[in-house]
């Protein structure tokens, strides 16, 4: 696949970045969305003092997040948190009617 | 293929532990692509140096073609990667005192392969790679994408089973870039099997299988809808 790179602004929560590009004639459009998933453990896992729990049940909300996500959407990328974060942004993409 | 159950790595200092790989359960059969992605430091290169023999986990268990090998001395790894896996990374790592040639002549020249053999080779995967017209030529006097070229050409110039690519495509522009994932692709639909460690989304696109870690655990796994 070759690639295009096309600069967008930031998106909100739920926001679809819709993008049509023409092939040889053949319209194709993608849907992309960066979803924001909850990241903050503290409040749920208060005694998580250890950083390595801490990093588990991250992990492990991540994990359901995207294990429950819309099956219609493909996941592109997860990005990395900045510090303190208390979501993660992950970029899907939706899936192309076959 | 390949198989680890619960594999750990830990990096310790003095003062600082750090969990790299926090029982890492990943299986990869004979032919297949697999694109490993995720955040920096999320552990990707350091799950690829222990899959190919380059470094041993601090727990679980890695098995390599039917045989555990986690626990391998540094010997036996050396002995199993040769002729085994092939590797290619970010930064080509083309020794700079030997030329084109030599640079793809080495792992034969490991292999102890007769030296009417290697010429063969040498000039087969240089032809191939469409790079022998640099054969004298020493690394720093190619482009990046020449550069990988050779890279792949080493990696591939002893027909290993398995092939190893860190970043494959990071020093490179779009154009050399696709090129080189078009290799790899070629390498793979002769058999070839491939594990490449990429941030870029289009690379791995290129895989059967997309394999997303993150803080050392494997997220998800997923097949990408091929576009």
């Amino acid at each position: 696949m070759k690639e295009i790179c096309i600069p967008i602004p930031y998106l909100n929560d739920n926001d679809i970045a819709e993008v049509e590009v023409v092939v040889a004639g053949k319209k194709i459009k993608y849907d992309f969305r960066v979803e924001s998933f909850p990241w903050e453990v503290e409040n749920e896992f208060s005694t998580l003092a250890d950083p390595l729990e801490r990093s588990l049940a991250r992990i492990y909300k991540l994990k359901s997040a995207i294990e429950g996500y819309s099956k219609e959407w493909e996941l592109i990328q997860i990005f990395n948190p900045s510090e303190n974060a208390d979501h993660i942004h992950v970029l899907y993409r939706k899936k192309l009617k076959t | 293929m390949i198989k680890t159950i619960d594999l750990v790595k830990v990096f310790r200092t003095d003062e600082v532990e750090t969990t790299a790989l926090n029982k890492v359960n990943i299986t990869v059969d004979k032919g297949e692509f697999v694109a490993i992605m995720g955040p920096s430091g999320c552990g990707k290169s350091t799950l690829l140096n222990i899959l190919g023999l380059l470094d041993t986990p601090s727990g679980g268990e890695y098995v390599f073609n039917g045989t555990e090998v986690a626990k391998f001395k540094e010997k036996q790894r050396t002995d199993l990667r040769k002729g085994n896996i092939g590797f290619v990374f970010q930064s080509f790592n083309l020794i700079d005192e030997l030329t084109v040639y030599e640079n793809v002549e080495l792992p034969l020249l490991y292999l102890k392969v007769s030296a009417a053999d290697r010429r063969k080779k040498v000039t087969d995967v240089l032809e191939r790679m469409k790079i022998s017209h640099r054969k004298k030529h020493f690394p720093q006097q190619l482009s990046g994408g020449q550069q990988q070229r050779v890279a792949i050409a080493r990696a591939v110039v002893t027909r290993p089973q398995l092939i190893l690519a860190d970043e494959p495509t990071g020093n490179l522009d779009s154009a050399n870039g696709e090129e080189v994932m078009n290799l790899l692709t070629e390498l793979n639909n002769e058999g070839t099997t491939i594990i490449m460690v990429t941030h870029s989304p289009s690379d791995a696109d290129k895989a059967h299988r997309i394999v997303q870690l993150f803080d050392g655990h494997i997220v998800t796994e997923n097949i990408r809808q091929i576009l």
